[in-house]
């Protein structure tokens, strides 16, 4: 009852604020109640922040719009399963988003599109699977990044823009699981001070 | 308290906030969590910073992904917020009014209307109609004027008649002796007649029967009748051309004549006829 009161109260904000942001559990009660005005709220609120970890990980703007839009696809589709004690809606997103990216890159459609590149292109096309691109909006968290020591900034690198499990790092970089995990938290210990 | 120290430093909870961990790791998490404030504050920090490192990171995508999405959803912003926005405008109040003023209103606008086109034709129509009767009063006047040229002309012809009657009648009769006299030295065209009834004696004219030049406005004819030599006035008598009622003209009696004459006098006649205006003259 007091849920639908709730409801009842949020469609009106939702409908005199339209794309205006809501607090957390406002989006999580109208995404769970199948609004769909919401999505378009969840959309603007959200759409840029998922496309930058998405577009990091995958580097190929068609296949990153995709996996843009399959995001938001199961986040309409599986809004039910959100549960605010696991954590954050964002986190519960972003991971959507990652593994979807993850997903992606590890598929038969990305390995297509690989080989289907042109000859001329494909120098190109691999050095950029292979760095870093520097998007000019972003370069003062770049520059954050970059003051991390080195081997943090090359652990954060794989992890959080290559999309790699921290088992994968590890053997990438042939450190131990424990020392990866360590320098995981180390360099969001630093991204935190620089946000406090 | 210590365990959980390590369990924080182990880096364990990034993993988590990142999706990198196993199922059982997971589940394990989640429990502690609930245990553990720290744990939870912990988390709760990660989850900020990372939230916040890809809010600054985030990339505006194209604006076609918004409208694929939607469509694929199959979902119409527009029209649904446009279904919500409809509905206070049809809960709309009505306004009834107690009082029925209203109609009263829109009667009397109507009778309003109503007068000022009444007036409209009654003024029109009141010129057309004096237009009408100042037509009428012309043809009056003209008609009138007409009628008494008739009237005028009818007592002409009733006094002709008359005249013409009694000229008949007189010469008929055998009392009334008919003097005829010619025209003498200033007018020999003139003629005139005179009657007179030898019973009683009376003498009568008739304009009918007179023929003399037109006089002036000074001057009137004068009948005499001349008795023993010596001239008897009989009376004046008018312009030829009068319109009295009588053609008949009674003038004043004699007992014996020799001779009957007039003469042109000035007005109110005189005592002694003056010769030289001897108009007409004639023998009994």
């Amino acid at each position: 009852m007091t849920l639908r009161v709730q409801y009842c109260i949020l469609v009106i904000k939702v409908t005199a604020l339209k794309k205006l942001t809501l607090t957390e559990p406002e989006l999580v009660l109208a995404l769970q109640s199948k609004d769909s005005t919401v999505l378009k709220t969840l959309y603007s609120m959200y759409s840029s922040a998922l496309y930058g970890v998405i577009s990091r990980i995958i580097t190929h703007t068609e296949l990153a719009e995709d996996v843009l839009q399959e995001t938001f696809v199961k986040i309409w589709q599986s809004a039910e399963h959100y549960d605010n004690s696991k954590g954050r809606l964002f986190t519960w997103m972003m991971n959507i988003a990652r593994n979807l990216s993850i997903d992606k890159l590890r598929s038969k459609d990305f390995k297509n599109s690989l080989k289907n590149q042109d000859i001329e292109n494909n120098v190109s096309f691999v050095d950029e699977q292979n760095k870093v691109t520097f998007n000019p909006d972003v370069l003062g968290i770049k520059q954050l990044v970059e003051n991390l020591k080195p081997d943090l900034q090359a652990v954060l690198d794989l992890v959080y823009y290559k999309g790699y499990t921290h088992v994968e790092a590890a053997e990438k970089l042939n450190l131990p699981l424990g020392t990866v995990k360590t320098r995981i938290r180390l360099a969001i210990i630093e991204l935190r001070r620089s946000f406090n | 308290m210590e365990n959980l120290k390590a369990y924080i430093e182990s880096g364990v909870l990034e993993l988590y906030v990142l999706g990198d961990l196993s199922p059982e790791e997971t589940l394990q998490v989640k429990e502690l969590a609930s245990q553990h404030q720290e744990i939870r504050d912990e988390l709760a920090a990660i989850e900020y910073a990372m939230e916040e490192f890809a809010m600054q990171n985030a990339v505006q995508p194209p604006a076609d992904v918004e409208t694929k999405l939607f469509q694929k959803l199959g979902i119409n912003i527009e029209e649904e917020t446009s279904a919500v926005a409809d509905l206070p405008l049809q809960a709309e109040p009505k306004i009834a009014r107690l009082d029925h003023s209203d109609g009263k209103v829109i009667r009397l606008r109507y009778a309003l209307v109503a007068c000022v086109a009444l007036l409209l034709m009654s003024t029109a129509a009141l010129f057309v109609t004096y237009s009408k009767l100042t037509d009428a009063h012309d043809q009056i006047a003209s008609l009138n004027l007409d009628k008494e040229k008739f009237a005028g002309v009818v007592s002409k012809l009733e006094y002709s008649n008359q005249g013409l009657n009694n000229l008949v009648e007189m010469s008929e009769s055998k009392d009334w002796a008919t003097i005829k006299m010619q025209g003498q030295a200033i007018s020999p065209q003139s003629k005139m007649n005179v009657y007179w009834n030898k019973k009683d004696k009376r003498v009568v004219i008739n304009y009918l029967a007179i023929d003399l030049p037109k006089a002036d406005a000074q001057h009137e004819y004068q009948l005499w009748a001349l008795v023993n030599g010596k001239p008897v006035s009989l009376g004046v008598f008018g312009k030829t051309d009068s319109t009295s009622r009588e053609a008949l003209l009674k003038m004043q009696t004699i007992q014996k004549a020799q001779a009957f004459a007039v003469t042109l006098e000035p007005m109110g006649g005189s005592v002694n006829p003056t010769m030289e205006k001897l108009t007409v003259m004639g023998g009994v």
